[in-house]
């Protein structure tokens, strides 16, 4: 029966009973029987009540009458109504117990192999401003990353490689959508770059395995970028730099947002001031479009729309070792990405997604005489929802539905190979919190591909425990699966994924301004592609390799004991061993050196305006196959890797940035490997050629510049 | 019939909520914003805040006791050693409460700013980016909604005061703005009398901003 016509009924008819004052008074505990200070106690709908002093007591009159409800409320417990009745001049109430809210803050968050980037949340490792500003970054999402525990740097690559893990096995995300070809296409040694500009960007979620179900097709990693919600004014900023330009304008009011902007780079001025080591016939250039727009809808509901098109290339001169001869290598690229995605909460604790992204890329590469046309298009259909059972138990459940094309062309030939690949996901994850210092994370997600013909389930679990007195430990293990590389499958279209289990111990301290993070890993690899012959040409591709990667990783960083300073130290250390590509046993790949070191430090001077940034990056070397040794498989290392690059920002006025930027300032002669001539010469010698840098050093200059009718808007943004 | 009868039910208790005063609703306003005035702990700041919640929760039709109750919150978060996020994100919390009862209102409007403003001072270097723009944005639209509002124009001289600090400009700008606002508080005296229920904080604040001029 409603409590609301019990109360009616009785007061009905104990109307005509007459009573004085009653004084109230109890004592309010917390779950842990302390006392709680600060609870509003009341009679529900009179003004009559008190809060409960540092005893936790309260005592207050009042003049209501029979039946009442007495509510104990405080912000961040849950509220208690108990029913009383008035009928003397005093009541006593028994002790009353407060349960805590279980809520974001209050709880323990799982940190096994996951480091986010964010304002809000508090295990957060990095903040997005540190993208920008990481010297030896130069702007680039990934190069931020790689001075993060896990990761190593390939100089000659660019991309983001996850210990002992090849860069395709880094899953890339936006809002929750897939992207194809997120890095831009490259040739010879020229390393790339991340596609999108880190100021699109409100924050990063980057695992370094035992990620979560909602993630798949990635052997090592995933990383959720998560694009900005609605923009705040009109405005347009200007970028010149020393390698070309840009201009994007902003137009904003409070319920929608659009955001358009272009951008041109050419290094060919660039490079006749600056002598480069490769020898560039045309200098990369490209180009880019792109449009973003925000909308709210209803009361919680956001829209998200993102275009982006881009084309670009470039012609170098390759070397061929052991002869005088060289071949022109050639490049264009085009690529289109477009998303749209759309969120809100409903009634009842449920909250949705639904999003679609698509991807298309086009490489035209030259070899000397030979032409060649990689398409690669991926569509990307998701939707998911969340429902809270209660603020300690949620489920996620989501389904996903990929299309995939995939070809390569000989021009000249005419000659076409092809695959069309479709994937359909389901998964599901929930979260209990036993306690606020205990969480469970299990997840399962099934997948399918139309053109392997395979179905598979994989099982994620992960946990996380407060320690009573500082940090907290988190676990995670899952099983994840990949399908081969699109150039491999187009080769064998049988071939099936690759699978890899991970294990992972965390411990996370963090305190105020300072964070310490240790985590230990383990992972096994199986079905991993091997073939015949060289990585240009393979032959007979199986199923067939193995291996692991085992290692321990620490990350420390101090935003608190040097005022106006921050710097983090990370030292990861990897041993990798797997059998894979052309190689016939296992061995350690050139992209997972063992020990890898990162320092980056950041100083604030204010009466220059100026922020100062200093980074260092070492590695123990990269492996690599000397044919001219005997057992010679990759059981070579080059020299130690260095890297120490520096930046300075200046920001003369509110509005204005000025940003110079010098990776490698000492010039240090890095080499990634060798490339050997596929014969012996006639003293039997396979002669080689260095892998090195593009050039010792990359010099940046640039002038940013915000214009706004608004005379706040500043370039703090990007600082 | 049904929807006819709840609309001439809404439209009475409009008519009759305009002019009928609640006498004990405005008492135990009064007997709490006189005991506002007397705050020099955070327990003491609870004791006055728990007590507006308990006007608000007798009279939810009321925007003003839950955005006391904000106002302490917020307070409490720069005035004493307390989780300064916690108070704030509360306060929050409790803004949007009122903001649902009384929408585009002013003074809820410039309170919101204020929070925002109190979270960035927590870690300016980190959520300048985000919030600084926020809290401009508030305070703007706070103004347009009311050019008589002092609170409005005071938290925007001192938003503008503090960003041109950081960038080693001039104050005069954020003078100019602060000494409309203390123009705007002598307007504002002149209505306050013992019924005055509204909210009259931050004539020091202007008064601050101004002096930097000196």
């Amino acid at each position: 029966m409603n409590i609301r016509l019990l109360l009616f009924f009785y007061l009905f008819l104990a109307q005509s009973l007459a009573f004085g004052q009653t004084l109230i008074s109890g004592k309010v505990l917390d779950e842990k029987n302390q006392a709680l200070p600060g609870v509003n106690v009341f009679i529900k709908g009179s003004f009559d009540g008190a809060s409960t002093n540092a005893q936790g007591e309260f005592q207050f009159e009042t003049s209501e009458e029979g039946i009442q409800l007495l509510v104990f409320s405080m912000m961040g417990f849950k509220s208690l109504e108990q029913v009383v009745t008035l009928e003397s001049s005093t009541l006593e109430i028994q002790p009353i117990v407060l349960a805590e809210e279980f809520n974001e803050l209050n709880t323990v968050t799982i940190s096994a192999g996951a480091m986010e980037a964010s304002d809000e949340k508090k295990s957060v490792i990095l903040r997005p401003l540190d993208i920008v500003t990481t010297p030896s970054a130069m702007g680039d999402i990934m190069g931020a990353f790689q001075t993060l525990p896990g990761t190593s740097t390939v100089g000659n690559d660019g991309r983001l490689f996850v210990r002992g893990g090849d860069a395709s096995e880094v899953g890339i995300y936006i809002d929750g959508l897939r992207v194809g070809n997120a890095y831009g296409t490259t040739a010879g040694n020229v390393p790339t770059r991340t596609r999108f500009n880190p100021n699109l960007f409100k924050g990063t979620f980057f695992s370094t395995g035992g990620y979560s179900a909602e993630y798949g097709q990635a052997l090592s990693s995933a990383l959720a970028l998560n694009t900005k919600d609605l923009s705040r004014r009109s405005q347009g900023d200007l970028s010149i730099m020393s390698i070309g330009g840009g201009y994007s304008h902003t137009l904003a009011n409070e319920n929608q947002s659009l955001t358009a902007s272009a951008n041109y780079f050419n290094l060919a001025p660039y490079q006749q001031l600056i002598k480069q080591e490769i020898d560039f016939d045309l200098a990369p250039y490209g180009w880019d479009l792109e449009l973003a727009a925000q909308k709210k809808t209803g009361k919680n509901g956001l829209l998200k729309v993102m275009a982006r098109t881009e084309s670009g290339g470039m012609n170098l001169w390759s070397p061929l070792p052991g002869t005088d001869r060289r071949v022109m290598v050639s490049l264009i690229n085009d690529y289109s990405y477009a998303q749209a995605n759309w969120r809100t909460t409903l009634n009842k604790g449920w909250s949705i997604f639904t999003g679609a992204s698509i991807s298309k890329n086009l490489d035209k590469l030259g070899f000397d005489s030979l032409q060649i046309e990689r398409r690669n298009d991926l569509a990307h259909f998701k939707a998911s929802a969340i429902k809270d059972f209660s603020d300690r138990f949620s489920a996620k459940f989501g389904v996903e539905h990929f299309l995939h094309p995939y070809s390569e062309k000989l021009v000249k030939q005419g000659w076409v190979r092809d695959f069309k690949d479709q994937e359909t996901y389901l998964f599901t994850e929930w979260d209990y919190y036993f306690t606020k210092a205990f969480v469970l994370r299990g997840g399962l997600r099934a997948g399918t591909s139309s053109v392997a013909e395979e179905q598979w389930v994989d099982p994620r679990i992960s946990l996380a425990y407060q320690l009573p007195k500082q940090g907290q430990i988190s676990l995670a293990a899952g099983r994840f699966h990949q399908l081969p590389m699109d150039n491999f499958r187009v080769l064998n279209t049988n071939l099936q994924n690759s699978e890899s289990k991970h294990l992972l111990l965390n411990y996370l301290l963090s305190k105020e301004g300072i964070t310490f993070r240790a985590e230990a890993f383990y992972k096994s690899y199986d079905n991993l592609v091997t073939f015949e012959g060289s990585l240009e040409n393979p032959v007979s591709l199986k199923n067939q390799g193995e291996g692991f990667a085992k290692g321990l990783d620490f990350f420390f960083r101090d935003r608190q004991t040097f005022k106006n300073t921050d710097y983090w130290v990370t030292y990861s250390f990897v041993d990798s061993k797997r059998q894979f590509n052309q190689y016939q046993t296992q061995v350690q790949p050139s992209f997972a050196p063992k020990h890898n070191l990162s320092v980056v430090v950041k100083h604030f001077i204010v009466p220059l305006k100026s922020q100062l940034g200093a980074s260092f990056a070492f590695n123990d070397g990269y492996t690599y196959t000397d044919p001219n040794l005997d057992n010679s498989e990759m059981s070579s290392k080059t020299k130690s890797f260095q890297n120490l690059s520096l930046s300075w920002s200046y920001l003369p006025k509110p509005n204005l940035i000025i940003h110079l930027a010098c990776t490698n300032v000492l010039g240090r002669d890095n080499v990634f490997g060798y490339s050997f001539s596929p014969k012996a010469n006639t003293e039997g010698i396979f002669e080689s050629i260095p892998q090195g840098q593009v050039a010792p050093r990359f010099l940046f200059l640039g002038i940013f510049l915000t214009l706004s009718k608004d005379k706040n808007a500043n370039q703090l943004n990007n600082l | 019939m049904k929807k006819y009868l709840f609309t001439l039910l809404a439209a009475f208790s409009l008519v009759f909520g305009a002019f009928a005063n609640d006498p004990a609703y405005e008492n135990a306003m009064k007997k709490q914003l006189t005991a506002m005035k007397t705050i020099q702990t955070a327990e003491q700041s609870q004791t006055v805040s728990n007590a507006f919640l308990r006007i608000s929760e007798a009279k939810p039709e009321e925007w003003l006791p839950l955005y006391y109750a904000a106002y302490l919150h917020t307070m409490t978060a720069f005035r004493f050693v307390v989780n300064k996020d916690q108070y704030f994100d509360q306060a929050m919390e409790l803004i949007k409460k009122a903001d649902q009862i009384s929408p585009n209102n002013s003074e809820i409007v410039a309170l919101q700013g204020f929070v925002i403003m109190g979270k960035l001072s927590v870690d300016p270097m980190n959520r300048g980016q985000e919030m600084s723009p926020q809290a401009m944005q508030l305070f703007g639209k706070a103004i347009a909604l009311d050019k008589e509002n002092p609170r409005a124009t005071t938290l925007m001289a001192q938003m503008q005061l503090g960003m041109a600090q950081f960038f080693g400009q001039g104050p005069e700008k954020a003078c100019g703005l602060a000494r409309v606002g203390l123009e705007l508080y002598a307007k504002e005296e002149s209505k306050v009398n013992e019924e005055y229920l509204l909210p009259t904080w931050g004539k020091e604040q202007a008064q601050g901003v101004a002096n930097s001029c000196q």
